[in-house]
């Protein structure tokens, strides 16, 4: 029988691998999927728990309001990655580097 | 609809900032010539009427719409130094006195401003996790704009850059620890969490709490640049235009600590004989207190071989951090009261630094300790109030930073025996923050400049201003039982008991 | 114990699901990674579907896909040149961070199946948009608003980011 345990795994494998990919990739933009992957397994836990747990809809509530601010973070990170791009013709992040020190 | 007019009251602040924010934006649109002029009023206006509408705020600690926020004392003193810290900002950091932003667009500049500030209120007064991430992922992303202020300059965009990619996962950390508190406790509002938690917790439990508490504090850890969430803070303080980091480095860390302490002492306490009381339930203390080392520890050390005072100031702001979280790590009254008066002087000796770092920026158009040298002859009465300023930072007395120093210590070291380690490695840290204070105070007045450079010539207002914020260092001493009253009475927290 | 068609369901889409994110971290085209980030989202939207959540389901489907993935693929796009198939996107540090990411995930497993959640009376799968819309106009006000202003900002400041330098 499916229950919650299931659903926590499917949510702790997204958010592994959302944070395997921060960890590795170069290019912002796939960074960037790496977070909605983090964000995506946060919701998936919320709306699990909503379900099964005490049965009230704050979960689904603040779920929403997840989506609704991942979009808002996306559009400013994709607005800086595309001036990236536009100042040194890359969106590798190595390659910004003259802040050091 | 009941529930709304009983909320509005305590709301006032917000809405004055959420109007003058409207204005700004619609006044921008207009294109008029005198929008800069107008938008820059607007904001003034704004924060004075929401920093006098915070200070009058006297009702009874309650929650307010439906639960989602709450008003009381801690959350009203937190309001009145935010908004202060913003208006500072907006009237003493002009476009006319900073060579980064001079001739750029006033309106959208100043519309971030407000909105960050409101973001601010709502994080400082959050009494649910959604409304509690939803404000701190506004303050985040209305600061990444900030940051990325010059179109088409490398170092802002740079700056920008790690600072959404780095914000975006540690928040993100953050909401997969939130929906694990929602599933232990089955409520996201703070009270039901802290009455579920007081019951008492199964060791298995116990554990996930340790690690949803872990995963939250990253979120936090960020918004106050907590090693080892700091890696964003050098970068992002010396890319972004030194108005913003001034801003950034008082008001986003405040109300991050303004939350730090509501939900640690409202969300994760057990109840006790006062809102104060932690007797029990989990121990935090030698977590916080691992952190509050490090933070203080890394920051000053790094802080020892910088040459750009930007850079500087940034790790002298993650030393002062780990200050600050000596008033959480005590995790008793005292502690939150003295949290709450390093962070008011940390407001006016920071900004007052950051202020001359402009000011110097301006006229000679460099960011170098080195350039400073010979600065005492071109500009005796800058180089005096930077010395009050750098005093302050040390923490040397009759300076209100003295005094954030001696709170925080006595918090920690009444707690007993076992926190005098720990008292001591502050101590070391804060003679360690004195040696590269001091070698900037040792550049500016002994070192000899290599080429012979005009004298300051300084604009009244900006010579206004840095005198105020250098009185604002000294003269709180002549009533300081009035501030510590203040600080005393603002120590109420509404728990849901 | 036996196997429901609902359990059948629920592995089809958790497979979908894990298996999609696998070749978003792992691919080594980005438009592979953003066409399996894809069917991410999918999965997630059907494990909502199963799990009740009509309007988050409808939600995911038409921000996720509809606005953050085309908004990703136009960063895609934007960042290489149109016809040039061959996007890649190097990969540094594997095997630490594949440690760390193991290491979490057997701990989050281990948290998941051995914590004791708080298992109420749930929630039957039943239509929520109407009591979600209530909440918004009720509970969820202030937060409903504040995201409002949210969106604002967003929307100025990705314009004003993007816009280029005006010569002086």
């Amino acid at each position: 029988m499916i229950g919650l345990p299931h659903y926590l795994l499917v949510s702790a494998a997204l958010f592994c691998l959302g944070v395997l990919g921060v960890l590795t990739r170069r290019n912002a933009v796939n960074v960037l999927m790496g977070i909605e992957l983090i964000l995506n397994s946060a919701n998936l836990n919320l709306v699990a728990f909503s379900r099964y747990g005490s049965g009230n809809l704050q979960g689904q509530m603040f779920a929403i309001f997840v989506i609704v601010i991942a979009a808002a973070e996306a559009a400013v990170a994709l607005a800086i990655v595309l001036t990236l791009y536009r100042l040194r013709r890359t969106p590798n992040l190595d390659q910004a580097d003259i802040l050091r020190g | 609809m009941p529930e709304v007019l009983k909320s509005l009251p305590r709301f006032l602040p917000e809405i004055a900032l959420t109007a003058a924010l409207l204005l700004v934006v619609l006044v921008d649109a207009t294109g008029i010539k005198a929008r800069n002029a107008l938008s820059r009023l607007l904001t003034a206006l704004g924060l004075a009427a929401a920093l006098a509408l915070s200070l009058a705020d006297h009702g009874v600690p309650s929650e307010t719409w439906s639960g989602m926020l709450v008003a009381d004392p801690m959350g009203s003193f937190f309001k009145a130094l935010l908004v202060g810290a913003s208006l500072v900002v907006a009237l003493a950091f002009t476009f006319r006195n900073s060579a980064e932003l001079h001739g750029l667009g006033q309106g959208e500049f100043h519309a971030l401003l407000l909105a960050v500030t409101l973001s601010n209120l709502l994080l400082a007064s959050a009494n649910d996790l959604a409304m509690l991430y939803l404000a701190l992922e506004m303050v985040s992303i209305t600061s990444y704009v900030m940051v990325a202020y010059f179109k088409g300059d490398r170092m802002s965009n740079e700056a920008s850059l790690k600072y959404v990619l780095f914000g975006a996962v540690s928040t993100g950390a953050m909401v997969y620890g939130m929906s694990l508190l929602y599933g232990l406790t089955g409520s996201t509002s703070l009270p039901t969490i802290r009455a579920f938690l007081s019951e008492g917790l199964t060791d298995q439990n116990r554990f996930a709490v340790y690690l949803i508490a872990l995963l939250i504090f990253a979120g936090f850890g960020f918004k106050t640049a907590a090693v080892p969430f700091h890696f964003w803070c050098p970068d992002v303080y010396q890319g972004a235009p030194t108005p913003v980091t001034a801003f950034l480095s008082v008001a986003p860390k405040a109300a991050g600590f303004s939350i730090m302490l509501r939900f640690f002492f409202g969300g994760l306490s057990s109840h006790g004989a006062t809102p104060w009381d932690l007797s029990g339930l989990i121990d935090w203390t030698w977590l916080l207190m691992l952190i509050s080392v490090l933070t203080m520890t890394v920051g000053n050390v790094a802080a020892l071989t910088q040459t750009n005072m930007k850079r500087l100031l940034a790790y002298s702001s993650i030393a002062h951090a780990g200050y600050v979280m000596m008033g959480v790590v005590a995790l008793s009254e005292n502690g939150a009261r003295a949290l709450m008066i390093y962070l008011l002087a940390y407001v006016v000796m920071n900004l007052g630094a950051f202020l001359v770092v402009t000011l110097v920026h301006k006229q000679d158009g460099t960011f170098d300790l080195r350039d400073y040298a010979g600065l005492s002859k071109r500009a005796p009465g800058l180089t005096f109030a930077m010395a009050i300023f750098l005093f302050s930072l040390m923490g040397i007395p009759p300076l209100v930073g003295f005094m954030g120093k001696f709170y925080v210590f006595a918090a920690v070291i009444e707690r007993g025996p076992s926190y005098w380690a720990y008292g001591t490695i502050g101590a070391v840290n804060a003679a360690i923050g004195a040696y590269y204070y001091a070698r900037v105070l040792k550049t500016m007045i002994i070192d000899e400049p290599h080429v012979e450079k005009p004298a300051f010539r300084l604009p009244t207002a900006d010579l206004a201003w840095i005198a105020a914020l250098a009185a604002a260092n000294i003269l709180p001493l002549l009533f300081w039982s009035r501030v510590e009253a203040w600080a005393r009475a603002s120590l109420s927290i509404y728990a849901g008991l | 114990m036996h196997f429901t068609a609902s359990d059948g369901v629920f592995l089809a889409f958790a497979a979908i699901t894990v298996g999609s994110a696998v070749v978003v971290t792992l691919a080594r085209s980005l438009i592979y990674s953003a066409f399996a980030l894809l069917f991410t989202f999918f999965g997630v939207a059907g494990l909502y579907l199963l799990l009740g959540a009509d309007f988050i389901a409808a939600s995911q489907l038409l921000i996720y896909v509809g606005g953050i993935l085309v908004l990703l693929l136009f960063g895609v796009m934007l960042t290489h040149k149109l016809y040039d198939l061959d996007l890649k996107s190097e990969v540094t540090q594997f095997a630490p961070a594949a440690i760390v990411a193991a290491g979490l995930f057997v701990v989050l497993a281990v948290l998941g199946f051995r914590t004791t959640w708080k298992i109420g009376p749930g929630r039957a799968p039943s239509a929520t948009t109407d009591e979600i819309g209530h909440l918004f106009m009720g509970q969820y006000l202030l937060p409903f608003e504040a995201a409002s202003v949210l969106l604002l900002v967003a929307l100025i400041g990705a314009a004003m980011i993007v816009r280029r330098k005006k010569e002086a």
